[in-house]
């Protein structure tokens, strides 16, 4: 019925008066509290900032604003009235839209039929009035500054253009709290920037906006206030101008990480470990770069430059077009993983869930896929001996698992990127690509990651790290390669990069 | 331990309990059906009825050995029904016209093995979604087993070792009873205890990050394509062996009983989970229902009826199981 009144409509006064309160906010899952007393004010007008680890509690405390959990204990207030919030759809009735991480879309609709979901407007004789869903999808649009075609189809569309759809449509209707659960993981620089516009133009219009990210230089670039959870208990709110990234850090992980790049190796050897001549594919055009033992190689490149690509060809994921990719010598066949793994080089996937986990199977099982020839004889796998591999290499990378049986679904995404880390480091290999080793992990768990990184190099490993973050690209790597558009455009030694040029090379 | 409390959702001792002991449900179950039947019917109990059962079960078992490394391997067969019928119609012919029996039952063993290879390359090299190829290759085959014979392929060679296939024991067991058994253990260690059967999880649980882990999935769903062909071909012959003539419309709703009781033990159809266990489990619950109407004289429709109910239930309990682990 409000399906017309869009974010235009009457802005709510920018007074101190809190759109949302919440208090002593107790949610138990299965005896195991998820949240312990914890208490939010929202007030309209400004951008509050949700952080903590994984596991901190913060998707739940989202989603009892989202009416999709029932709180335990506590109240929750919308604009000084007790509200109970039972279902999604009561709290999208008070005005509360909640913008989830994973993309809630139907693939087959157009865009403007996705925008309008919840209520298409319909004539007198109830048939729906596709014509105004196309223009107030336009008008949508270009009032938000986003570019997308209301008449594409959602399911055609880059991942990044569908989470700007999943925003839109929480701002299509009239919303007096808009929560947005890491909105940027898959957005370019420029779609950041864009989206930030955005919530600036909301918080104008009075409402109150919750932002959770893992980010935090974007955390202090947009939001007023900041929140830590930690283990499910509230442990700060402040305004972000009180905060360094080294207090927020701190009051996120319950101590200090003085040194999120820690650098044990020595500097890299002479000898080459893999080489790669003239490679080119569908996406990318006569790339060829050496790597040497106990080097970091980092690869930056903007969103579709072509690193995932590179990565996949080389390991032989992909199959190639022309070019030679030599490891320690010998030369691998492309579109082969097998011989691949054979030559001695791997791929830490930046999709964990759809090409790095098997989610239903254990610890265990995830971690000695790529190496159960050296525990079996004659076919026959020598359990004992699996085991205690597996349980060196969760002692060694301490991964928090109540037991090597434990299906891996239930991890951390920390714990789960030691396990896939684990799989190839016990295989033993000369060259191993890590695509976006931190993607969807918690700062605690990235500097484990990061060390983890820094040693394989000292073991005299080749690592090549694939990664669109700029802090990860200069704080871990021995020379940076930068692609752009499916070519290589440069490369250069770490004491001569500088965050100009690389960006310079990743726009041309 | 408190470490461990944050980095894994604690799921609740009794849930837990249920996950890891899906088969101690299905065993409670059929004990339970053995029991009630037994209650209103006291001949369920005699030798000759438990014996029949298992006769019963074993043919449905032996495919489903292949059938359950399908599902894991997240594919499935649909054609082992006709496939079956037209490797018995294969065997009794060859048999007829070389008098050997050994001929005979290979061909139609290699006759369901050939199914079953052309099922992989269509699946493999194609790339054509399992569900529809083996319906298609159903569709083939049985039209084509007429066009091979018009109507059943007497038994004409009349060897006794041809019959021996189905009606023999040893020791106090029928031969086909035997046959399943061996068959079911070596499935099991294969699943259980070698690479092969860690990769056909692999491949079902995540075919991407088996192939980047040097895993080669089209092999390995060629090769379970292949025994299932195989396994489907052997009970084409016992079957043919025991009607004492090829059936070309042998086997209908054969597959379907299979996946049924398969599925029933708690593989599940999206792959990466399942255990031989529970599909000897599955095809035991389906006949003792089969053999508990028969001998309670009920409805003998009931019979496709029930099955499917149970199917049902046993998919939603399942259901239940995964969400209370999700959440």
């Amino acid at each position: 019925m409000q399906a017309d009144r869009s974010l235009a409509g009457t802005p709510t006064e920018v007074s101190g008066a809190p759109a949302v309160t919440m208090t002593g906010i107790t949610k138990l899952f299965t005896g195991v509290k998820a949240l312990d007393d914890v208490s939010l004010t929202l007030l309209p007008g400004r951008v509050h900032a949700l952080m903590g680890e994984n596991g901190a509690g913060k998707s739940t405390l989202i989603k009892i604003l989202a009416g999709v959990y029932r709180p335990d204990a506590g109240q929750i207030s919308i604009t000084g009235k007790l509200a109970d919030l039972r279902s999604p759809r009561d709290a999208l009735r008070q005005g509360i839209k909640v913008v989830f991480q994973e993309i809630a879309l139907i693939p087959e609709f157009t865009v403007a039929e996705n925008i309008f979901l919840e209520g298409y407007p319909t004539d007198r004789l109830g048939s729906i009035r596709w014509d105004r869903i196309r223009a107030d999808a336009a008008a949508l649009f270009a009032r938000i500054g986003f570019d997308v075609n209301p008449d594409d189809k959602v399911g055609n569309l880059p991942v990044s253009k569908q989470q700007m759809v999943e925003i839109a449509r929480a701002l299509a209707h009239e919303a007096r709290v808009v929560v947005m659960d890491e909105p940027t993981s898959s957005l370019t620089p420029a779609e950041v920037a864009k989206l930030f516009d955005v919530i600036r133009r909301l918080t104008a219009l009075g409402m109150a906006v919750v932002y959770v990210s893992h980010k935090l230089d974007e955390i202090f670039e947009i939001a007023d206030t900041v929140t830590v959870l930690r283990d499910g208990r509230h442990i700060s709110t402040k305004p972000v101008s009180e905060h360094t990234h080294e207090t927020l850090i701190t009051d996120m992980i319950g101590r200090r990480i003085d040194n999120l790049f820690p650098r044990a190796r020595g500097a890299a050897g002479e000898q080459v470990i893999l080489d790669v001549e003239e490679l080119s594919t569908e996406k990318l055009k006569g790339i060829s770069f050496k790597a040497r033992a106990g080097e970091v190689l980092g690869f930056f490149g903007l969103m579709g430059a072509g690193r995932t690509e590179l990565a996949k060809a080389i390991v032989g994921f992909d199959p190639i077009t022309t070019g030679r990719i030599t490891i320690g010598g010998q030369l691998l066949q492309p579109h082969d993983t097998r011989t691949g793994k054979a030559l001695g080089i791997g791929l830490l996937t930046e999709d964990r869930k759809s090409e790095g986990l098997m989610l239903d199977l254990s610890v265990t099982h995830n971690m000695s896929l790529a190496s159960l020839e050296r525990f079996s004889k004659s076919g026959f796998v020598s359990e004992p001996s699996e085991k205690s591999a597996v349980q060196a290499f969760v002692d060694r990378f301490r991964v928090k698992t109540p037991g090597l049986t434990r299906q891996i679904k239930f991890l951390s995404g920390g714990n789960q990127q030691k396990v896939l880390l684990a799989r190839w480091l016990m295989r033993g290999l000369k060259v191993i690509v890590v695509d976006e080793p931190t993607r969807g992990i918690d700062v605690g768990a990235k500097s484990e990651i990061f060390a983890l990184i820094d040693e394989l190099a000292s073991d005299g490993l080749a690592v090549i790290l694939m990664t669109s973050e700029m802090p990860e690209l200069l704080g871990l790597s021995d020379r940076i390669a930068v692609l752009a558009e499916g070519r290589l455009t440069a490369i250069m030694d770490r004491a001569d990069a500088t965050q100009e040029k690389i960006l310079d090379a990743a726009i041309a | 331990m408190t470490e461990l409390s944050r980095s894994a959702p604690q799921v609740s001792p009794k849930l837990g309990w249920l996950t890891s002991q899906t088969q101690l449900v299905l065993l409670v179950t059929l004990f339970a059906l053995c029991l009630l039947i037994s209650l209103a019917a006291p001949q369920f109990y005699s030798v000759d009825n438990i014996i029949a059962i298992l006769r019963q079960s074993s043919l449905v078992l032996i495919v489903a050995v292949g059938m359950t490394m399908l599902l894991i391997a997240a594919e499935v067969d649909l054609s082992v029904g006709a496939s079956l019928a037209f490797a018995g119609v294969v065997a009794m012919d060859v048999t007829n016209k070389t008098s050997s029996v050994t001929l005979g039952v290979m061909a139609g063993i290699l006759f369901g093995g050939g199914v079953g290879l052309i099922n992989g390359l269509i699946v493999t090299k194609l790339r054509i979604n399992s569900l529809i190829a083996t319906i298609a290759m159903m569709m083939m085959l049985q039209g084509s087993v007429y066009l091979y014979s018009r109507e059943a392929v007497q038994n004409k060679h009349l060897q006794p070792l041809f019959t021996w296939l189905s009606t023999g024991y040893v020791g106090p067991l029928p031969l086909p009873v035997v046959v399943t058994a061996v068959l079911f253990a070596i499935g099991y260690v294969v699943l259980r205890h070698t690479t092969l059967g860690r990769y056909v999880y692999a491949v079902g649980a995540n075919e991407k990050a088996a192939r980047l882990s040097g895993i080669r999935p089209a092999r390995i769903k060629m090769l379970v394509f292949i025994v299932t062909g195989l396994l489907t071909g052997l009970v084409g012959v016992i079957l043919c062996s025991l009607m004492n003539a090829g059936q070309p419309t042998a086997g209908r709703g054969f597959e379907l009983t299979v996946v049924a009781a398969v599925i029933l033990g708690g593989t599940s159809l999206t792959g990466g989970r399942g255990t031989l266990l529970g599909t000897l489990l599955g095809v035991l619950i389906l006949k003792v229902i089969d053999n508990g109407i028969i001998i309670l004289r009920w409805d003998q429709d009931l019979q496709m009826v029930i099955p499917g109910f149970i199917i049902v239930i046993a998919s939603y309990l399942d259901l239940l199981r995964k969400k209370s682990n999700a959440s």
